[in-house]
């Protein structure tokens, strides 16, 4: 808990919050600016709202803001003399990579939050919808929550090993549309990808691509599983290959 | 123009794979333009507008992919000067920031009009393959890819200011990201909004798009594109003559 918080520390003043809220209001007020331009109402209410906003943040724009993210969060180390401070530090591989990773995971969870309340008050607010969101997009953003794990510990893994901060960038991006590709091609075996389990869980009950329409059992216990299998392997991977990492002179 | 200051960002861009990125530019919109004309089952190859599928898939995968890869370009090759404190050493030897910028710009104008271009015949040459017999459109096609080229421009020359001022790479990239999502979501915004934002005129050069459940060809918005790239050029003129007067 100690690293943790530590990494909290470093975190003050490193603007993280611009990505954390701007990217994903600016998606729902995105996804609703044509409506809103013509003055007209979302055809199926809150189902409307919610496709529009998270149909397209599910593609690649989540696996960029983490990415951003997990850029920031390693940023600090890369600086000056910080790397060797960290690898002549008494703090475990172990607990650097699972320190680093749940503080951007941490970070994408509430990526997720502002993105739910966005849509809520886009809906109430700009379109005054009847009613609240439907528990089900409660709960697709629990799982959304879980489903940036993995990523958010593939993005961390990449930052620490690259010391540029915009090439984890690029890559999420090429991953993230690998991935949609791959959902399309072969469906639910790509959710053998992080990127692939996070784009899977924001179609979730959108109709949109590889998605049905209707949130199955089998989906959500398939995104689970691959979230917790997928997390704990990169985070161990990554740990080992810290472990084998030294000083730079 | 400096040219050996140009030369030097080419020899700075070995180590910063910047080739790279610029396959990312040229091999994904491929893709993208391509994926949407071979998943859609209606698209016939013997149609007489076949080729407004593939300027409507290259309409929509050039504003949401290029201004991150512009804004990823741009930092990139900004922060090595930030990094190694370049800005000083430049300075010394004669070089000032704004000339540094500006040679910046040339260089890496260099890639994106060679991805730009390269990515536009990739797409012609890939619907030559799937077998469309009828003509294209090259007035059409020449004028989008001028265009596109023209805002690529103007929105890299924005980042490379943004990225010489603003050293943290945040910034940069978090602006590239909402971007790409400002580009995207300005085909559906009326056309004096798009105005509004560089990423906006992604929409007013798309040349084809759906008009109710046909893909038709959609009028270039030229004056406009061209304002951009005048404006832009000014702008970018007067700021780099501005950091040539500042302490590096």
């Amino acid at each position: 808990m100690g690293t943790i918080n530590v990494e909290l520390i470093k975190l003050k003043r490193s603007l993280a919050w611009p990505v954390v809220v701007l990217l994903p209001v600016v998606l729902v007020l995105a996804g609703a600016a044509t409506q809103l331009a013509n003055g007209s109402q979302p055809q199926e209410g809150w189902k409307t709202v919610w496709i529009q906003s998270v149909g397209f943040y599910g593609l690649f724009p989540l696996a960029l803001g983490i990415a951003i993210l997990g850029s920031l969060v390693w940023r600090v180390e890369h600086r000056g003399t910080n790397w060797n401070a960290l690898m002549s530090g008494p703090t475990s591989s172990r607990r650097i990579a699972v320190a680093k990773a749940s503080v951007v995971a941490g970070l994408a969870a509430v990526m997720q939050i502002v993105l739910l309340v966005a849509v809520i008050i886009i809906g109430k607010v700009a379109f005054n919808l009847p009613g609240m969101l439907p528990s089900e997009y409660l709960g697709i953003t629990g799982l959304l929550i879980v489903a940036t794990v993995p990523v958010a510990a593939a993005q961390s893994a990449l930052s620490m090993f690259l010391r540029s901060f915009a090439a984890p960038v690029a890559v999420a991006l090429v991953a993230a549309g690998v991935s949609t590709a791959a959902l399309m091609a072969v469906g639910n075996f790509a959710l053998i990808s992080p990127y692939g389990i996070a784009t899977r869980t924001a179609l979730l009950g959108t109709g949109m691509f590889v998605d049905a329409g209707t949130v199955t059992g089998a989906d959500v216990v398939g995104i689970l599983g691959s979230s917790a299998i997928l997390a704990t392997t990169i985070i161990a991977v990554t740990a080992v290959i810290l472990e084998r990492r030294d000083t730079r002179i | 123009m400096n040219t050996r200051a140009v030369v030097n960002e080419f020899a700075k861009m070995r180590h910063l794979r910047v080739g790279l990125v610029a396959a990312f530019m040229i091999v994904p919109i491929t893709g993208l333009s391509l994926f949407a004309v071979v998943t859609n089952p209606d698209f016939t190859p013997n149609a007489p507008d076949a080729w407004n599928a593939l300027l409507a898939g290259m309409s929509l995968g050039i504003p949401m992919l290029s201004p991150l890869l512009l804004a990823i370009l741009a930092s990139r090759q900004t922060d090595i000067d930030h990094t190694s404190n370049g800005w000083l050493m430049q300075s010394a030897s004669g070089l000032t920031p704004g000339g540094v910028c500006r040679a910046k710009l040339v260089a890496l104008g260099v890639v994106v009009t060679t991805t730009t271009i390269i990515t536009s015949l990739l797409v012609l040459i890939a619907g030559v393959f799937m077998g469309i017999t009828v003509a294209p459109p090259i007035g059409h096609w020449a004028g989008f890819t001028a265009c596109m080229l023209i805002i690529n421009l103007s929105v890299l020359a924005l980042h490379v200011l943004l990225s010489a001022k603003v050293e943290n790479q945040l910034v940069a990239l978090g602006i590239g990201a909402l971007g790409s999502i400002v580009a995207v979501f300005s085909q559906g915004l009326p056309a004096a909004a798009a105005h509004l934002t560089p990423w906006g005129y992604y929409a007013l050069a798309q040349a084809a798009g759906y008009e109710g459940a046909q893909i038709k060809a959609l009028p270039i918005s030229y004056p406009s594109i061209a304002a951009l790239g005048v404006l832009v050029a000014t702008i970018f003129l007067i700021l780099t003559y501005r950091f040539d007067r500042q302490e590096a």
